[in-house]
């Protein structure tokens, strides 16, 4: 797509330790080498390992370094409690993109509260979005050598369901530049498993 | 160890956090000397210095707080450095009273202080506009919005001071901080001549005599710098329309997106962007506002602008009304595209525009913020309620141990700031006659919970200050202090002792505890408990994060339930380590996540430890 026409609302949601800031800052320098113009957004601090990681990457011109509701063309979640909590960001004709695979939040874990049924999240994610594509980024992680690379799986789902205004290519390209080149394999290996899944 | 933001060249662009870009900027501007207290939304600034430093030109430190950070700097400027301080907004109240008069005795050197604002209270205390600072104190401001702006006004800024003599603001907030844009790159310049220092004590000693001579002299100088912001390339008039548009900061870039989206409001104003906001270019404005029915001002948090502007309206009899302040335009919390586009709608009698979106589901869980599985602060927690339950009340201050205020814990009844815990929990006791025990960490003891302690001591107050010592300043993002072993630079070769320092201000009932060892901390805590006066515990262990990246230690065991889980209701209750789950209803350990601190071992009998290597 052309970057001069193209204008996008990206936003991304997770869980600290999950590594959607490494995916964010990966995205906004793919976009910026493809020829885009970006701002993207992130909140440091409190957001400790387990809390709530929001990020955002804006492409085409925008300036504003977050998002707010009815306003994201993508949403990404890297947790899908996380994706149901941001729904309210998509904007109408959106598509979401997100793992299937929790990470249950202290209260979860001790029994003191409940995890919602993975089809009521699907269900409500198709509800409010043109798309939802749900994959198992921790497996694919795993069969690509890491865990630790299931924030490329869903880069590589983003790219492979056409929603990004660049393709793969452009994500590997900044893989190879941008990562420890140590686990460029295994990376490279994430984002075609995840973009296999979503195509 | 090559660093991009040293090494990459003019004419390159860098994708730059806007905390990287200031970086940048001070070393395109020539800095010397930078100085810091860490706090967010400010640190990633020190902390790219500190990873630089014997890299580059210049001489950077984390002083102790950021009264000492601006002294150090504002000393090296007056003997002839480039100097810049960094903080975050509540900082600049610690630093207040050097920033006051380093504005009328002037810095040969040049001096710019960056105030890190936090609207929306995403990692502080309060929410407050350190632009009126920069009117107490008779100082330039600079406001960028973008990273490109952040690095340009940066460099600026240590231009500008160094021409003048005269300190300058560059005001942030934490959406600026923690953006990343696009920025291209200026030239680092090669190390200047050294300005030689100079002895001028009728100039930089402000006894009464010269004190009153400083103050007209520094309205002078301000009304000079006026003539910079009136021709300055960071203020900008942009636009056709009828309808009058002032704005600064990040409310520039949600103004810039509403407009892109909606060519309707495009056509209708005019914009006068202010990136240089004080002084205030008053000419410049003058003639933007004139023959305008109505002006917005589009500012976060207090209504500094638009004041201005209506004493700018009243003075020259023009009859334009200003829209700050009011309903859609609140004087707390963020701005954002969806608050600017209704005030210019509403403004322009437009009805208000439909944004369709599901709706935010409220009972979902929540993940708040919480101490780190193997937290040495959980262990201290729960032996100072092992010993005191609700009977106490608990000073607490700033910090990871503030998150202590969660329960099972609850041990947070009150937090001003920085180093409060030790003096306002001695007003507590006084007040409410029941035992008070404050927390305080090891960075934020060495900022100012020192002297709080020897007024204690001095006054007789009476309470129990446990300073939970983990070798790090934990919440910032693991910047040293002089009580730390190591950094990543290695040895910290001029540590200052903790319990040293406590018996030097007086205390003589001290005790160091490693509050992991559960028993040992209880039975110290207990002796403690019985006295009277001034009390202080040393709980010491290093974080466990803090241990892995810089001493590269972890332990050998994981926790793990060696008996009946259905056993381990009460430690589940009381320690609420997150590493703990229940697997299909039965207490399990998520040996991931636990670091092998044990705590639980000691609380439960059914769990045991496990060589990591035989767990395999």
């Amino acid at each position: 797509m052309n970057p001069n026409t193209v204008r996008m609302r990206i936003f991304l949601t997770g869980v600290g330790g999950q590594g959607t800031l490494t995916a964010t800052t990966l995205l906004a320098k793919a976009a910026l080498d493809a020829g885009f113009t970006v701002t993207a957004g992130e909140i440091h601090g409190m957001a400790q390992r387990g809390g709530v990681v929001e990020s955002a990457v804006l492409l085409g011109g925008y300036l504003s370094p977050k998002i707010g509701f009815g306003e994201a063309d993508l949403l990404l979640g890297f947790e899908p409690l996380e994706t149901l909590r941001a729904l309210p960001y998509l904007a109408p004709g959106g598509v979401v993109v997100s793992n299937t695979q929790a990470v249950p939040p202290l209260r979860v874990s001790l029994g003191q509260d409940m995890y919602p049924k993975q089809e009521v999240i699907e269900a409500k994610a198709r509800e409010c979005s043109a798309r939802a594509v749900f994959v198992a980024c921790q497996d694919l992680g795993i069969r690509a050598g890491s865990a630790q690379s299931a924030n490329m799986v869903l880069l590589g789902a983003a790219a492979g369901t056409g929603a990004l205004p660049f393709g793969l290519a452009a994500l590997e390209k900044a893989v190879n530049a941008y990562l420890k080149p140590a686990l460029a394999g295994i990376n490279l290996a994430a984002l075609r498993l995840g973009a296999e899944a979503s195509a | 160890m090559a660093f991009a933001l040293l090494e990459a060249k003019a004419g390159e662009t860098m994708l730059l956090l806007g905390n990287e870009a200031i970086v940048r900027g001070a070393l395109e501007g020539g800095v010397d000397v930078v100085t810091c207290y860490p706090g967010t939304p400010s640190s990633e600034v020190p902390d790219a210095f500190f990873r630089m430093r014997g890299d580059g030109a210049y001489y950077f430190e984390y002083s102790v707080n950021e009264k000492v950070a601006l002294e150090v700097a504002g000393g090296a400027a007056l003997g002839g450095l480039s100097a810049l301080t960094t903080m975050k907004h509540v900082g600049v109240n610690v630093a207040a009273d050097p920033l006051m008069t380093l504005c009328q005795v002037t810095v040969p050197g040049g001096l710019v202080l960056l105030s890190a604002d936090d609207p929306g209270c995403h990692s502080s205390q309060n929410e407050q506009d350190n632009r009126y600072y920069a009117r107490l104190a008779g100082m330039p401001c600079l406001e960028p919005a973008t990273a490109q702006e952040a690095k340009d006004m940066a460099a600026f800024a240590l231009e500008l001071s160094r021409k003048t003599a005269h300190p300058i603001m560059l005001r942030t907030t934490t959406r600026v901080n923690h953006l990343r844009g696009p920025v291209l790159l200026g030239e680092i310049p090669a190390a200047r001549e050294r300005r030689q220092s100079e002895k001028n004590p009728r100039q930089f000693v402000p006894l009464p005599a010269s004190a009153r001579q400083h103050h007209p002299a520094t309205l002078i100088r301000l009304e000079t710098i006026r003539g910079a912001a009136e021709n300055s390339p960071f203020n900008s008039i942009s636009g056709r329309g009828r309808l009058g548009v002032v704005a600064s900061g990040i409310s520039r870039a949600y103004l810039s997106d509403v407009l892109l989206e909606s060519p309707e409001l495009a056509e209708a104003v005019s914009i006068f962007e202010l990136g240089f906001s004080y002084p205030l270019p008053e000419k410049a404005l003058l003639e933007f506002v004139r023959g305008r029915d109505t002006i917005v001002v589009l500012e976060e948090l207090e209504p500094i602008l638009e004041n201005d502007l209506r004493v700018l309206i009243q003075k020259n009899g023009l009859k334009t009304i200003v829209v700050g302040k009011g309903e859609s335009l609140p004087r707390h919390g963020e701005y954002s595209t969806q608050v600017v586009r209704a005030a210019l709608r509403q403004t322009l009698s437009l009805p208000p525009a439909s944004v369709r979106h599901a709706a935010p589901l409220s009972d979902l869980p929540q993940r708040p913020p919480n101490m780190c599985a193997g937290c040495p602060h959980r262990a201290s927690f729960l032996a100072v309620r092992q010993v005191f339950g609700d009977e106490a009340f608990y000073s607490s201050d700033i910090g990871c141990y503030t998150l202590g205020i969660l329960p099972p814990f609850k041990a947070a009844d009150f937090t001003l700031c920085m180093g409060s815990s030790v003096s306002a929990g001695s007003g507590f006791a006084l007040a409410s006659g029941k035992p008070v025990v404050a927390f305080i960490g090891d960075s934020t003891f060495f900022h100012s919970g020192i002297t709080g302690l020897v007024n204690a001591v001095f006054n007789g107050h009476n309470l129990l200050v446990v300073i939970l010592d983990n070798h790090t300043t934990g919440m910032t993002g693991h910047q040293p202090n002089p009580g730390v072993d190591a950094t990543i630079h290695g040895e910290n070769a001029a540590r200052v002792d903790i319990a040293t320092l406590v018996r030097a201000c007086g205390v003589t009932q001290v005790k160091k505890v490693n509050p992991v060892n559960n028993k040992a901390a209880v039975a110290a805590i207990r002796e403690l408990a019985a006295g009277t006066g001034v009390r202080v515990l040393i709980a010491e262990e290093p974080c466990p994060i803090h241990a892995r990246r810089v001493k590269k230690s972890a332990k050998a065991v994981t926790a793990h339930v060696s008996g009946d889980p259905g056993g381990c209701g009460e430690v589940m209750e009381t320690v609420a380590c997150p590493a703990f789950y229940l697997d299909g209803g039965k207490f399990a350990i998520n040996e991931s996540q636990c670091t092998g601190c044990m705590l639980c071992a000691q609380i439960c009998r059914e769990i045991k430890a496990k060589s990591k290597e035989a767990g395999k």
